[in-house]
């Protein structure tokens, strides 16, 4: 399913801070893969996911509760758990 | 149209990064996450000790009755093993490491970062470039009493005078918080830098060690003046403080992340910690960094290292109580990590421990 010119905004966005936050050198916004598991191929921990948590909720005015982290995965699951907190409801 | 924006940030919370805007905060911060790389586990390396003391953890359930692996090539294949699934600092505790010192070499050889809990009789070779946890219980006469000991305090002081690696970590039990002040200055004339743990009790341990809620609040009283006394030698802060002697123990206030208390393996601790016994294996059910210990009267120092540090988010909330949280982490550093030095405390006001925030 092609994804929306905002998820698309969404995805880049949380990548540049992703690689600002943990100071990656071999990876940009374009490169980086939303598919990618954060944990398991990244090697972040908790530390470096609650950083980047509370950096997401200032970004997005979201919160962000403590036991979401686990369902923070990969830049997608991020990008669309953001989008589901920030979608108006009716 | 109205849109809702539900779960936005509440109003009362400050943002993250007006949390770093003063710059002595941020420069904390900048400090202390240099470290989040730090994933531990920990190691009994033999089940010998050369003195009994009431209410140790390590003689409680069955971790003694496991057999003792000496080879220093098994324990070097262990290190490499850890260091490849990711643990980049080791805590080598029971029953007394000192009691293995080829060991001890063989696993600062492989991993570079770590600590080792001893009872400071026997001296560690300076070669073994480790954190030295000293512990101390109380004076030589309380020493005495409890371990078993003689001359407890002057032989740890013998042996670990203006050693670098060395902290002398006082646990406070309900029998021995008005010796503190004594030792505190024995240590402090001897150059020794100190610590504080408060005794947490064994899983069914009912004996005269055991805090109540007089005690913590006397605990925390003389925590407090002996860290305004001695500020550069007593590595510790307020909030280690009220965290380490409310009436609520540290699964209670934080909710403990170790394996024994958490069923998650996502992500942290619950993921990557394991408690290996003196016969290499480990068991998930009963892993954590003081195993035995009777988990709602848990106060343990290295227990809440790790737990209070890994509750970032809660602390998160106001100026006061992140500063609170750097100052914790800055003191679990400077005790835990050779060559982090402890800066001056952000916060000294008595601040309460965050309850987790609503989602």
């Amino acid at each position: 399913m092609p994804e929306n010119s905002a998820l698309k905004a969404i995805v880049r966005r949380v990548a540049e801070i992703i690689i600002d936050e943990l100071k990656l050198e071999d990876v940009t916004p374009d490169t980086f893969n939303p598919e990618m598991d954060l944990v398991d191929e990244l090697g972040i921990d908790s530390m470096d996911l609650a950083t980047i948590a509370l950096v997401l909720q200032d970004e997005y005015k979201i919160v962000i509760d403590e036991d979401d982290y686990p369902k923070l995965k990969t830049v997608r699951l991020i990008c669309e758990y953001i989008e589901e907190k920030i979608a108006p409801r009716h | 149209m109205t849109m809702n924006r539900p779960k936005t940030v509440r109003s009362d919370q400050t943002k993250f990064k007006d949390l770093l805007a003063r710059p002595e905060v941020r420069a904390r911060w900048e400090k202390v996450r240099r470290y989040f790389f730090l994933r531990e586990s920990t190691y009994d390396m033999t089940n010998r000790c050369n003195i009994r003391c009431d209410g140790c953890y390590y003689y409680e359930g069955d971790k003694p009755f496991a057999a003792e692996n000496c080879s220093p090539e098994d324990w070097r294949s262990l290190m490499r093993a850890e260091k490849a699934r990711g643990i980049t600092y080791v805590v080598l505790a029971g029953a007394e490491p000192s009691l293995a010192p080829d060991l001890l070499a063989v696993c600062y050889a492989e991993m570079p970062l770590g600590c080792i809990a001893t009872n400071g009789l026997k001296k560690i070779p300076a070669t073994v470039g480790y954190k030295i946890h000293i512990s101390v219980w109380g004076n030589d006469a309380t020493s005495f009493k409890t371990r078993s000991a003689k001359n407890l305090l002057k032989k740890q002081i013998e042996n670990y005078r203006n050693d670098p690696r060395a902290v002398f970590v006082y646990t406070f039990t309900r029998d021995n918080i008005g010796e503190a002040r004594d030792v505190a200055a024995e240590l402090v004339a001897a150059g020794c830098k100190m610590t504080f743990n408060v005794f947490s009790s064994p899983v069914g341990y009912a004996g005269p060690l055991r805090h109540n809620a007089e005690s913590l609040l006397k605990t925390r009283e003389t925590m407090m003046a002996l860290l305004s006394r001695y500020p550069a030698q007593v590595l510790f802060s307020a909030y280690n403080a009220v965290a380490h002697t409310s009436d609520r123990g540290l699964n209670d206030l934080y909710r403990c992340s170790y394996p024994r208390c958490n069923p998650s393996q996502d992500i942290g601790l619950g993921r990557s910690f394991r408690q290996y016994r003196t016969d290499l294996n480990w068991d998930r059910s009963a892993a954590c960094c003081v195993p035995d210990t009777d988990c709602a009267d848990c106060r343990h120092y290295a227990a809440g290292s790790a737990v209070v540090t890994a509750r970032l988010y809660r602390h998160a909330g106001d100026p006061d109580t992140f500063a609170s949280w750097l100052d914790y982490v800055d003191t679990y550093l400077a005790v835990w990590v050779m060559g982090y030095e402890k800066g001056e405390n952000l916060c000294n006001k008595i601040i309460h421990p965050p309850r987790a925030a609503a989602g």
